[in-house]
């Protein structure tokens, strides 16, 4: 979708803070070991933030003479989706510690495909529980990845399963 | 006996069955718009850390292999090249496809694939033991020139300009350099954050900028319609094979060869390879752009030879060849491995293994690749809003693995978001994770360069100019750095017309 000769919807204002950002760790690299030696623990640092200022200032420059793109408008640059898939994976992720994986995936899945599908909640709910179902077998059980349980007493579901799967028979 | 590790991955079930998994995994992840090699392997890092380093690199081989051979599939059957690898491929592959030849285009492409993979294998297995014993030569100054030359290359032939290319590169060193001082301890941009004295977690920096960038980027088209295919017989004529197998190994030869510079990959082979191809056939049976078989073949067989030459500056430089194997870098470090030339010598078993893993990965390929098509058409038409929903959990959930940090899944976010902007407005992500990887070789060797010239850089850039593999790599340096001048386009320009 981009194109060189026109300036999208907003690249200007990512291009100067890019440049922003780049002098403010430039400014931190100096502050490592000022230039003391070339060999010092901030000379590498110096030398690859003062790249990103002068690069990011080159950019900057070009794009800001750029005229804008007649074809694109914010639609195109942030579509809604975009936006709420953002803030539905910060909210799963400020929830994943306390609640836990499970219920917090489950919702988190549950909330993705009924907004991106649209289709009724009794079939969003069945899509995320199968998806949700493959992902532990893969992850949790076959993988052994650590998940944090949360609300859910996790760890003695599986015991409990177990037993169950071996006829009781502890 | 190191070279019996060759053989470790075809007896020992379990490593077998994660090459075939991976393999397997991999031809889909790659034949999935909006999947990717890189993705996967760089959500799977996350997940295999735990594991033993042999199971690990298995499983990422095969997905490699696979993966860089999936895209075809797409770029043939729906003009939708699965991979950058596979672009050049939907040049000739759609047409043919459109002309009812969808399952020969296929069964060739696999072949060819297949056969590239191949000679990538026996090239790494020949070039990188005399690369590695070279390379012992190498002073500090040669890594340090070889990594510049990595990141230049891969941000001037991947992006659309080299300034963005620098700038990207240059952001990876310096997220390279947040926590202590390797050497002094000395806090570099931790803002008195304990948190980040260890550094950003480059797990979290490569899911973000690729599994979630990606993702986000592909949820602009969540209302895309699946296309249904009909195919019928892909295994390939023995006529066809044979045919056109001349082209098939030149073009792998070239794959090689750009696979094996530090910094590009797969998909700038594949289309040199196709440019080379409509170059050298004089007559094809069906012109170029309108389903010429060779079109299909000469990318084909030079992404898959890529892979092989993409692992001989990583395993003997420690350079990584491409984005792939800048990840898989990234795994062996957290398994204690140093790749480099001292990895053939104090490690020589890891360098059969991955030899042996990798043919393995290719028979695997040629196997599943003419095979299961029907399951491969279901898996395809999977819906986006099914598809993207499950990576981006999958992306935090491994963020958050590797510590148990919610820290690095806010940072897996943040670079998420960053590389969504980044690739919107024409940057390219990869020479960041690259920067990333080589920040360290890059700061160790510019301090010993330095120190051991007496902290003077006049008697640098003597040592420099007097050492022929160190002015090559200089002038290599300066020449990529020039070419991607507008100077340098208006000398061309002026040459071009003093000629005409």
């Amino acid at each position: 979708m981009h194109d060189p000769a026109r300036r999208l919807p907003g690249e200007g204002v990512f291009s100067l803070l890019l440049t922003g950002i780049s002098l403010f760790l430039f400014y931190q690299a100096t502050q490592i070991s000022g230039f003391e030696a070339l060999s010092a623990p901030g000379s590498f640092p110096l030398f690859s933030t003062g790249c990103m200022v002068i690069t990011s200032a080159l950019v900057a420059l070009r794009t800001l003479r750029l005229p804008h793109s007649e074809e694109h408008g914010w639609q195109a640059i942030l579509p809604g989706f975009v936006i709420f898939m953002t803030v539905l994976m910060l909210f799963y992720a400020l929830a994943l510690k306390p609640v836990g994986f499970l219920p917090t995936s489950f919702v988190f899945l549950l909330i993705a495909t009924k907004v991106m599908m649209r289709t009724s909640i009794a079939r969003a709910a069945l899509i995320a529980a199968l998806s949700l179902i493959l992902v532990y077998v893969v992850f949790r059980l076959v993988f052994s990845v650590l998940m944090p349980e949360g609300i859910v007493p996790e760890r003695e579901l599986i015991s409990a399963m177990r037993r169950l799967l071996s006829g009781g028979a502890e | 006996m190191d070279w019996t590790h060759f053989f470790m991955s075809w007896i020992d079930p379990q490593l077998l069955m994660l090459v075939a998994l991976g393999t397997f995994a991999g031809i889909y992840v790659g034949a999935i718009p909006g999947l990717s090699v890189t993705m996967a392997v760089s959500i799977l890092i996350s997940f295999t850390f735990s594991w033993e380093m042999f199971d690990a690199l298995s499983l990422m081989i095969g997905i490699y292999m696979g993966g860089v051979y999936g895209g075809s599939r797409t770029a043939i059957l729906l003009n939708i090249p699965g991979a950058p690898s596979a672009i050049a491929t939907a040049l000739d592959g759609y047409p043919l496809a459109k002309k009812g030849l969808a399952g020969e285009a296929i069964g060739l492409s696999t072949t060819m694939s297949a056969l590239g993979g191949l000679v990538g294998i026996v090239v790494l297995g020949i070039g990188a033991p005399a690369v590695s014993e070279f390379a012992l030569r190498f002073q500090p100054r040669d890594y340090l020139l070889l990594a510049i030359l990595g990141i230049l290359l891969v941000g001037s032939l991947s992006g659309e300009s080299l300034v963005k290319g620098i700038f990207a590169g240059a952001l990876g060193l310096t997220i390279g350099c947040v926590g202590l001082d390797p050497l002094t301890a000395q806090e570099r941009f931790t803002f008195g954050q304990i948190e980040l004295w260890g550094g950003i977690s480059f797990i979290a920096v490569m899911i973000g900028l690729f599994g979630v960038s990606e993702a986000l980027m592909q949820l602009q088209h969540v209302d895309t319609a699946a296309v249904k295919q009909v195919i019928r017989r892909i295994v390939p004529e023995w006529r066809s094979v044979v045919k056109y197998l001349p082209l098939s190994l030149q073009s792998s030869a070239i794959g090689v060869i750009i696979g094996a510079l530090p910094g590009t990959g797969g998909d700038i082979a594949a289309l040199m390879a196709y440019d080379q191809a409509k170059r050298v056939t004089k007559n094809p049976e069906t012109p170029f752009g309108e389903g010429a078989k060779e079109g299909l073949i000469a990318p084909e067989a030079a992404n898959n030879a890529a892979v092989g030459g993409a692992f001989v500056p990583m395993l003997t430089l420690g350079i990584p060849g491409d984005a792939v194997t800048a990840i898989i870098i990234g795994a062996m470090f957290i398994h204690g491995l140093n790749p480099g030339p001292m990895l053939m010598i104090e490690r020589p078993e890891m360098f059969w293994f991955i030899l042996g893993a990798l043919v393995l990965a290719t028979f695997f390929m040629l196997v599943f690749g003419l095979t299961g098509i029907r399951l491969f058409v279901k898996i395809v038409e999977l819906p986006r809003a099914v598809l993207f929903p499950l990576i981006l959990l999958l992306s935090i959930v491994g963020a958050f693995a590797v510590n148990n940090s919610i820290i690095d899944v806010y940072f897996m976010l943040g670079f998420g978001v960053l590389g969504y902007f980044m690739k919107m407005y024409g940057y390219q992500v990869g020479p960041v994770i690259l920067g990333v990887i080589l920040s360290r070789l890059i700061d160790d060797n510019w301090r010993r360069a330095i120190i051991s010239e007496q902290e003077s850089l006049p008697r640098l850039f003597h040592g420099i100019f007097t050492s022929p593999l160190s002015a090559v790599l200089m002038i290599a340096v300066i020449l990529v750095f020039v070419s991607n001048t507008p100077l340098w386009a208006w000398g061309k320009r002026r040459l071009s017309r003093g000629r005409s």
